[in-house]
């Protein structure tokens, strides 16, 4: 009882957060205080009543993401709103892991339905994808409905598909990139963080009880996600499609492996949060950039190096740690995942290094023409603020000790299906 | 010993002591930056006698049975290979440095540049004194990262252009490299090197990629990270690279000729006896450092930028020394390592006071200097021909009968003295050509000053070996792993022999004036050959348009497929 209770705490904070900050909504100074307070109050709850052990860093990224999120946010009326709904969704996402089987779907569905109305809310701000975001997550509610009431195995298939809209699987990516490249404010950063989680959440628990044809079926989904995804980053001129692209490659990567090989090793958890931060690090500091110049179009704005050279040192090294150099916490998870013992070896890895490969292609290019070349000299330059420094630092040196640290601190801590094939291995190997 | 973990902290801190502070400290901490970096080195020239005497050491900050830890296993594992690398990189890097100080003083980037120079160092050195294959790949992939940094400068279009070039297939070969760590962590379940070369050794494993395509897991592990060393190397046709990061300042060049090139070279004697178990993998190692050599060098002969050419020959000397590795004669390759490295990072320090020299003398070289002699006089004939067909058998016989090196049985050392022989021959003869000097006195001491070259050379690389690999049963193993057909290989010598000799004759002739007539194919092939040549065999167009096709494939797809980028 008492573990429950502990569990749900987090979850509690930061929905009462949500609501009383309404009662500071007109002062957006206070607010932001307020709202950077809960997130704080809801991760030391989390890492004390949950213990610091393993298991713990998978919950403990949102209000992480969320308060970095917010921190660099300018106290702006404007704003408002966004903080809000990031106590909310902070909320309703901590219940999520906390919750039982119906408690977590009852949730799920009140944080899709939060996000199709956040989609329609805000559709003027979305340049595309935002009619099949929200046909995509209003999917995911029906699917989520199915999935209470329909029986074992076409329940089961129901909310894996909810599970590859949340951890994105093409073709049922769309709300996901919808989601980071429409929503205004700092929620597609702590986006980028929860969804994933929850997806990645869902999956432990959906896994074992998967009809074998499904199984079968999902590494090649895997595959196609990830050249999809890489082909799409490629082609995209807007930073936030990019970076979602890009996740959607990085994560087919994941659903591939974890389809494969059948089990769940700590380093998928490594793999996991690191790509989200550094995602959310990547949005953040193109919220900074938004926030000076509006939202424009990679092809606006170059030569940032000079001008801006903290953001320039600092977006760079998020990039890096996107890409998957070392020593970031992506690096340390795609490597972990590829050295376990459980890795079915196949022509498959082929395409998973050359989605490696690309990653350095696209981020490269963002990189050049972003950071490199002669700056504009119409525009006029301010580097980042106090605030805005110290979230996008933070957010590096987490990488870098996600990096480093070793590896049992990111045990998943959900029962993990044994693994029934992958141990038997090499399938090369003659 | 501990304090070997010095050498490599060493420069972390100059890098530190460059970059943290106030710009007007700068200068000063600029001179102080550059005494860690020579402490280094003197503390590498104190590991590489104890590491002699003593044997290696190894220090490790990880459990390497403890799966929890894998990502980033740090340790220290420091024999004579690795401290022979490390003497050179700390020698390179100071005075690579120290040469930097004056060269980019009060330059806009000097910072930046000083703090980069310093880190890279850091880097090469905690790379070749890795305990582990996943250490040195990490320390790999930043290096790639760094030269990106290195070969760039935020407002030159151009070098922009190339530092990307560079990083993309710093990446493609860093790709294969992971894939080979990949399959070798499969197959024989560690990243350890002595693990992986015992179970390597001890449980041999045939793979089955493709229907009725069968390879050995040690094949398939070295033919994946020597994809790794070929780029870094520079190696055909991923050699596009070097080329392209040619704009970047002359004394990073030379830290760039001199050290981070020859990553490749270390990498296949680090894993030496991994490769050591597959003559599939030496003999495409040969191939593709035979092409290098050969494309490299043709292709220096054609540019007409002193940068470039330096670059195209640094390509082709990397190809000698991956085709050495090919022969089994890995210690040779380090040898050849080193003496390019210093020898690369002299001509590049050197280039740029040539430059400017040539700019403000635009006659150079001095017209006293450029008239030459159009006769050939019969004694420098004479010389000419002692040195380049009778020498070699001198050379052979002594080698074979005095010194007693069975060249039957290493066509690696065949080779490194067939390297000597064109090389000193070369350069002598080139003097002879310029001066054309008839005397007896300039003959016999160039004749002397041969033989006393090629030994002295011959001497230092069977000493230089013995300390590398002090076990003869070892490099008599990768000798015969990689042995060519017999048949094949004496045709090779004899065919580039009678090549290169034509060469020179005909050379000869045409510098003085001779007539010497060839089929009209063999004129337009010439012709041809110099047009491609001239255009780096078009590869750099090849891997534009590799490029654009993909982006248009992507496109495509984009604007077919929902949700499309507006």
């Amino acid at each position: 009882m008492a573990e429950g209770m502990s569990l749900w705490m987090p979850a509690a904070i930061s929905l009462a957060g949500a609501v009383s900050g309404f009662a500071v909504w007109s002062r957006p100074m206070a607010l932001k205080m307020w709202t950077l307070a809960v997130s704080l109050a809801s991760l030391a709850s989390l890492v004390v009543l949950s213990g610091a052990g393993g298991g713990v860093l998978l919950p403990a990224l949102l209000p992480i993401a969320s308060f970095l999120s917010l921190l660099g946010q300018p106290p702006h009326e404007d704003n408002r709103a966004a903080w809000i709904m990031t106590l909310l969704l902070l909320g309703l996402g901590l219940g999520v892991t906390a919750g039982r089987d119906g408690e977590r779907m009852i949730l799920l569905t009140l944080l899709l339905s939060l996000l199709v109305a956040l989609l329609y809310r805000y559709r003027a701000l979305s340049v595309s994808h935002l009619w099949q975001g929200i046909g995509m997550y209003g999917l995911g509610v029906v699917c989520l409905a199915t999935a209470l009431a329909a029986p074992a195995p076409v329940s089961a298939a129901a909310a894996l598909a909810v599970c590859a809209m949340l951890l994105p699987l093409a073709p049922v990516h769309a709300g996901y990139v919808a989601a980071l490249a429409g929503l205004p404010g700092n929620l597609p950063a702590f986006l980028a963080c929860l969804l994933p989680a929850l997806g990645f959440h869902g999956l432990l628990v959906v896994l074992p009880s998967l009809p074998e044809t499904v199984r079968t079926a999902l590494p090649l989904l895997g595959l196609v996600g990830a050249i999809y995804g890489t082909l799409k980053a490629l082609a995209q001129s807007r930073i936030r499609a990019l970076l979602a692209y890009a996740n959607l490659s990085f994560f087919s990567i994941l659903w591939w492996y974890v389809a494969s090989a059948r089990t769940v090793p700590p380093q998928a958890t490594l793999y996991i949060g690191s790509v989200s931060l550094a995602t959310t690090g990547l949005l953040l500091a193109w919220y900074a950039m938004r926030a000076r110049y509006g939202d424009m179009d990679l092809r606006a704005i170059r030569g940032l190096a000079h001008p801006m050279p903290r953001f320039a040192v600092l977006f760079m090294l998020l990039a890096l740690a996107a890409l998957g150099l070392p020593p970031f916490g992506v690096f340390a998870g795609f490597m972990g995942l590829l050295l376990t013992p459980a890795l079915p070896l196949s022509g498959a890895l082929v395409v998973i290094v050359l989605a490696w490969l690309a990653a350095s292609w696209y981020f490269l290019d963002l990189l050049q023409r972003l950071l490199f070349g002669r700056h504009r000299p119409d525009l006029r330059y301010e580097d980042l603020h106090r605030t805005e420094l110290a979230a996008l630092l933070m957010l590096v040196i987490i990488l870098l000790v996600m990096g480093v640290a070793p590896t049992r601190v990111f045990e998943p801590g959900t029962p993990v299906p044994r693994p029934s094939v992958a141990a038997g291995g090499l399938a090369w190997n003659k | 010993m501990s304090f070997v973990i010095l050498v490599l902290l060493l420069p972390l801190l100059a890098a530190l002591i460059v970059v943290v502070g106030r710009p007007r400290s700068l200068d000063q901490r600029a001179k102080i930056g550059a005494l860690p970096i020579i402490a280094a080195f003197f503390v590498a020239v104190v590991t590489l006698v104890l590491v002699s005497s003593q044997g290696p050491i190894s220090l490790r900050f990880y459990e390497p049975r403890s799966p929890a830890n894998l990502a980033l296993p740090i340790g220290v594992y420091v024999d004579r290979l690795s401290a022979v690398m490390m003497t050179l990189i700390t020698a390179v890097g100071t005075i690579i440095y120290l040469y930097s100080t004056g060269y980019m003083y009060q330059d806009r980037g000097y910072r930046r540049y000083l703090g980069l120079i310093a880190f890279t160092t850091f880097v090469l050195l905690c790379m070749v004194s890795s305990a582990n294959l996943m250490m040195l790949f990490v320390f790999w992939q930043i290096l790639s990262w760094l030269l990106f940094l290195l070969a760039h400068n935020h407002a030159h279009a151009a070098t922009l252009q190339g530092a990307c070039k560079t990083f993309t297939l710093l990446r493609v070969g860093d790709a294969a490299f992971l894939a080979g760590i990949v399959l070798a962590h499969a197959l024989y379940g560690t990243v350890e090197f002595q693990e992986l070369f015992a179970r390597a050794a001890a449980t041999p494993v045939v793979l089955s990629p493709l229907p009725g395509l069968e390879i050995s897991g040690a094949t398939a592990v070295t033919l994946l990270i020597f994809g790794g060393a070929m780029s870094k190397s520079a190696q055909f046709p991923m050699h596009i690279w070097l080329p392209s990061s040619l704009y970047a300042p002359t004394p990073i060049h030379a830290l760039l000729h001199a050290g981070i090139i020859n990553a490749g070279g270390f990498l296949l004697n680090r894993l030496a006896p991994l490769y050591g178990l597959s003559p599939a993998t030496l003999h495409v190692v040969f191939v593709v450092g035979m092409l290098t050599a050969v494309l490299g060098a043709s292709m220096m002969l054609v540019q007409n930028d002193i940068k470039k050419t330096l670059g195209f020959s640094t390509i082709g000397q990397m190809g000698y020394m991956i085709m050495e590795c090919g022969l089994g004669a890995f210690a040779l390759a380090v040898f050849h390592l080193i003496a390019h490295g210093l020898f690369k990072a002299t001509v590049f320090l050197n280039c740029g006071n040539v430059i400017h020299k040539v700019r403000q003398e635009p006659v150079s070289p001095h017209a006293h200097h450029a008239v030459e002699e159009h006769e050939l006089p019969r004694l420098t004939w004479a010389t000419g021909f002692l040195t380049t067909l009778l020498l070699p058998l001198v050379i052979l016989l002594v080698t074979h009968g005095v010194l007693r090196i069975p060249l039957l049985d290493s066509q690696g050392t065949v080779i490194f003295l067939f390297f000597i022989w064109i090389t000193s021959s070369q350069a002598i003869l080139t003097l002879t050509r310029l001066r054309a000097v008839a005397s007896w006195k300039v003959s016999v001491a160039m004749l002397l000053t041969l033989l006393f070259v090629v030994f002295t050379y011959l001497f230092a690389a069977e000493a230089f070996t013995h300390f590398l690999y002090p076990d003869p049963r070892e490099v008599a193993s990768y000798f015969r792993t990689a042995a060519l057909p017999g048949r094949l290989f004496d045709g090779l010598v004899v065919g580039t022999t009678l090549l290169t000799t034509l060469g020179w004759v005909y050379l000869y002739a045409q510098a003085h004036g001779r007539t010497v007539r060839m089929p009209v194919w063999v004129q337009a092939l010439r012709v041809r050959l110099y047009v491609l040549f001239m255009n780096r065999l078009y590869v750099d167009v090849l891997h534009d348009r590799l490029g654009r096709w993909i982006m248009r494939l992507a496109h495509g797809l984009d604007k077919h497929s929902l949700g499309r980028s507006r």
